[in-house]
């Protein structure tokens, strides 16, 4: 217990001898962590929404709920032989579409649970030998007995995913780059603590104090620094799922597919508590190598 | 409970700081080191606090080889070896007390050891109407007995003393030296680096004499120079 208050002690003290410093690193956490989990959450949202439309899957056939086992098969062997127009395709018979759809709503439970298999239709995802021959594939197979509808990606999805990729990458890059200068900024607050208590340390290393014992109060101080920046990026990142959301539930026509979920914002904001606390406490790791060495 | 066998020390740039340095000394003895600046009195006195590592040769504390320790065992023999120097080192912000209990605290003694040590060897040191003061309000003489406090409170085998009374007038000088030779007389083994003639001659301890780098005295009831 003694050693205990002893560490939470020293290590207030010294966050509070150099509280701008301290503050720098609590800042700097927090808006590289905001936009590292800022970027994480616009992918969720956006894979949310383009989840069906990668490996070059261009539509999707709709059958109806009541379409025969006859036209279901009749359906596949055209897609088999079809070589000229269809790449690939998938299909999802009525369980597959059930557990895509638990997938995509699992924070709506109430859904889920008003919701059977068999009301949700078996479809086709195709991939079409170019994406040049879409519209191609959709008249043809359009009047094919059994099927309800088609649905094509839009041309907006396709764009909306180029332009968030460029985004994507930047912000990356940029929060990278602050996640670093946090980095330094924590190593460099830890020098500054070593400096100002380096006579104290003198004496402990003489009288036979164990390493671990001298450096636990600064290892301390980087964690509260980048624990403490996490913990407001956590906040920041939930008012932006909040927002997020909103924006999203008022273009229902649109984006009515992107949505970011609770657990997503949840999951985002605990990898990045474990990102600072792991920034802090690498960046004092650092800051005490050179010091107390030997 | 030291021993020095066929010690160097060459520091960076070829500078030579012990020279073949073999010597024994017993358990409980008084041994002052002397010999000019630079002769490796502050080197002889960091390879027993393992400070330094020795080029060559062994440095034996208690039957081990401190060169060969690992470095998680050094604060252990730390523990076991207590050090006053010149400067006294002591923490300013701290009181007569809180210096001397940190010296507990950071090796984690529990806490009604260190309310009972401390006062008792602040006593001993006489200081123990002092004890709320600060360093800054005390004399040097006043503030090497501090340190000295806080070397020994631990009950060290091995009390080291680097020019204890190099700032210090005569009279305080005395007082000094009684306090570590009452501190010898509990059984500790000190081994005091000094520059002061007068008391090396008043004490007639044993005298080791290092000249660059040399041990060229070892006297058993010695002096400060040979023939004065």
């Amino acid at each position: 217990m003694s050693r205990l208050s002893y560490f939470a002690r020293e290590t207030l003290i010294s966050l509070r001898r150099n509280l701008l410093m301290t503050i720098a690193g609590i800042i700097t956490v927090l808006i590289s962590l905001v936009l590292f989990g800022g970027i994480l959450l616009l992918s969720s949202a956006v894979d949310h929404g383009t989840e069906k439309w990668k490996h070059g899957v261009e539509l999707e056939i709709f059958m109806k709920t009541n379409a025969s086992r006859s036209d279901v098969d009749a359906m596949k062997s055209q897609l088999d032989a079809d070589k000229a127009l269809v790449k690939s395709y998938r299909y999802l018979d009525h369980n597959a579409a059930y557990a895509e759809f638990k997938r995509l709503f699992h924070d709506q439970p109430a859904l889920i649970e008003s919701t059977t298999p068999d009301v949700l239709p078996e479809s086709f995802r195709v991939a079409p030998v170019t994406a040049r021959l879409t519209q191609q594939v959709e008249i043809d197979y359009n009047k094919r007995p059994g099927v309800d509808k088609i649905v094509t990606a839009q041309q907006q999805i396709k764009n909306l995913l180029n332009a968030t990729r460029w985004i994507r990458l930047i912000f990356f890059v940029i929060s990278l780059a602050l996640l670093l200068s946090s980095l330094f900024l924590i190593v460099n607050t830890i020098r500054l603590a070593t400096f100002a208590r380096r006579r104290e340390i003198e004496v402990m290393r003489l009288v036979g104090a164990s390493n671990w014992f001298v450096r636990v109060p600064f290892m301390a101080e980087g964690l509260v620094q980048g624990a403490i920046g996490a913990g407001l990026a956590f906040g920041f990142i939930w008012v932006l799922k909040v927002v997020i959301s909103n924006v999203l539930n008022s273009q229902q026509t649109l984006f009515s597919t992107f949505r970011v979920t609770d657990s997503d914002a949840i999951g985002i904001g605990i990898l990045i508590v474990i990102i600072g606390a792991v920034i802090g406490t690498l960046g004092s790791a650092i800051g005490l190598r050179r010091f107390l060495e030997g | 409970m030291i021993r020095f066998e066929d010690v160097n020390k060459v520091y960076k740039g070829d500078l030579v700081a012990l020279k073949d340095v073999s010597v024994e000394i017993a358990k409980g003895e008084f041994v002052f080191l002397v010999g000019p600046s630079g002769s490796g009195k502050s080197t002889f006195l960091k390879l027993l606090l393992r400070d330094e590592v020795a080029t060559a040769g062994r440095v034996l504390v208690a039957g081990r080889d401190i060169g060969r320790l690992g470095a998680w065992k050094v604060p252990s023999l730390r523990r076991n070896i207590g050090c006053v120097f010149q400067d006294f080192k002591l923490l300013t912000n701290k009181t007569v007390y809180e210096n001397v209990a940190f010296a507990l605290e950071v090796i984690g003694r529990p806490k009604h050891i260190v309310r009972t040590q401390v006062p008792q060897i602040l006593d001993l040191v006489g200081l123990g109407k002092k004890t709320e003061n600060f360093p800054t309000e005390l004399s040097g003489g006043e503030q090497q007995r501090v340190s000295i406090a806080r070397a020994f409170v631990n009950r060290p085998l091995i009390l080291l003393a680097d020019e204890p009374t190099g700032n210090l007038d005569p009279a305080t000088t005395v007082g000094i030296m009684r306090l570590l030779d009452r501190i010898n007389r509990t059984g500790t083994t000190v081994v005091m680096a000094t520059h002061d003639q007068r008391i090396v001659d008043a004490m007639r301890r044993r005298v080791l004499e290092l000249d660059h780098g040399s041990l060229v005295r070892d006297q058993a009831r010695g002096v400060y120079g040979v023939g004065s």
